[in-house]
């Protein structure tokens, strides 16, 4: 078994005063636990769910926005989970594994769904995002939320987990296999195309 | 990159953007174990078991076979072939419904009482050898029932399917099996309402209630 690379979530975090807990898991049992889930341990199995849901499901849903979606996908993460464990190396934290899993389950889930939209409305009669509609809303919250939506899916993402969740770059390069100088690329135009799409707030 | 003054203003409002609610932890759970379940099922048996599994399949067919087929000859003109263990035919068998309900409702009741028996020797937990047993020759007809072409009934093949989570679960207990895996399984069909759907499925007054399993 190959030696644990320091675990990036047993810092402390700063987080703003009206964050939900975000009950970040602490893999301090990992190898124990992993082990169990394998040997059959259906308890195990139970632990292991509980320890991580919650940081799982807030990540699916803060970028799905939709509670049955992000139940289906944090379902789905976890049971994807669990059957590939045996090929988990242990390069990163448990809980980078699990959130791995799941921003892939989700963005497979969300090009899916959006492949399905544009056939069922057309193109061209897709209702625009991002910049093109915020203008009609005036509410900063909304208008913010129409431009994340109309983000690409790789800047969305590491916007969401950054700005939005607290993770740190390194974090995100773990969770999404890229570089941290990539996550900051990525999170410096995801900011870029926001101000853009905002705007008329900075004037304001 | 963070001099814009815009920046913090986007940080501050995207805290609110697709505020999560509190998870259903217990309703994905629910859904996650059952597909585990599933996955445990649907893993090859140890191979300690495999002569148990042929001689209980292999029993459990000419059981049925030899059931079906007098149940078949009164009613039909020539006899129609057992069919509720048939292999892949292209010429598509003949159904005969009737002797299949029949030998599901027989599997349900021996099941139910099967089941009944196990729940109130989980906390004794001294039966496990004789469940395990018994739990692994009901797997084997259930199997059968699944795998018949007269299995077209949703309800019936839900119930089946159900059934044969938890007597693989019971076939896979070890003497050695701790309070704690026989409490799961019972939990698991309380949870299901796996005693009251196979009540509901067979005949009042058959199922017994005290015995050995």
């Amino acid at each position: 078994m190959p030696a644990k690379t320091r675990n990036p979530f047993s810092r402390p975090r700063v987080r703003g005063p009206d964050d939900l807990d975000p009950l970040r898991a602490e893999p301090v049992n990992d190898r124990d636990l992993i082990g169990r889930v394998l040997a059959g341990d259906a308890r195990a199995e139970r632990e292991m769910y509980d320890a991580h849901v919650d940081r799982v499901f807030r990540l699916v849903y803060r970028m799905v926005g939709d509670t049955h979606r992000a139940q289906d996908y944090t379902q789905e993460a976890f049971i994807r989970g669990f059957r590939r464990l045996a090929d988990f190396r242990g390069d990163s934290a448990l809980s980078t594994w699990l959130c791995a899993i799941a921003v892939s389950v989700t963005l497979n889930g969300l090009r899916s769904m959006k492949r399905t939209r544009e056939r069922e409305v057309g193109l061209e009669e897709a209702p625009s995002v991002g910049t093109r509609s915020v203008e009609a809303d005036p509410d900063l919250k909304t208008r913010l939320a129409s431009a994340i939506d109309g983000l690409p899916d790789g800047y969305r993402t590491v916007f969401v987990m950054h700005d939005v969740e607290g993770y740190t770059h390194e974090e995100i390069a773990s969770t999404l296999g890229v570089q941290p100088g990539t996550s900051k690329a990525q999170l410096f135009r995801a900011r870029a195309r926001l101000r853009e799409a905002l705007a008329d707030f900075a004037r304001d | 990159m963070d001099d814009d003054p815009l920046d913090e203003t986007i940080r501050a409002a995207a805290r609110e953007y697709h505020r999560p609610p509190d998870p259903p932890r217990e309703a994905m759970w629910q859904a996650v174990a059952r597909e585990r379940r599933l996955d445990r099922a649907r893993r090859p048996a140890p191979r300690r078991w495999l002569p148990w599994a042929g001689a209980a399949a292999a029993a459990a067919l000419v059981a049925i076979g030899v059931g079906i087929g007098r149940l078949s000859r009164s009613g039909e003109s020539p006899p129609a072939p057992a069919v509720i263990a048939a292999g892949p035919s292209t010429a598509g068998p003949r159904v005969n419904e009737t002797a299949y309900r029949l030998a599901t409702t027989d599997h349900l009741e021996r099941s139910e009482a099967f089941l009944t028996l196990f729940r109130a020797s989980v906390r004794t937990g001294s039966q496990e050898r004789l469940a395990s047993a018994t739990a692994r020759e009901l797997l084997a007809t259930n199997r059968l029932l699944l795998d018949s072409p007269a299995a077209q009934g949703r309800r019936t093949r839900l119930l089946l399917e159900d059934l044969e989570l938890v007597l693989a679960e019971i076939a896979q207990l070890r003497p050695d099996a701790t309070a704690g895996d026989r409490e799961l399984i019972r939990e698991g069909l309380e949870r299901g309402g796996m005693m009251s759907r196979l009540r509901t499925a067979v005949p009042a007054g058959t199922t017994p209630t005290r015995g050995d399993l």
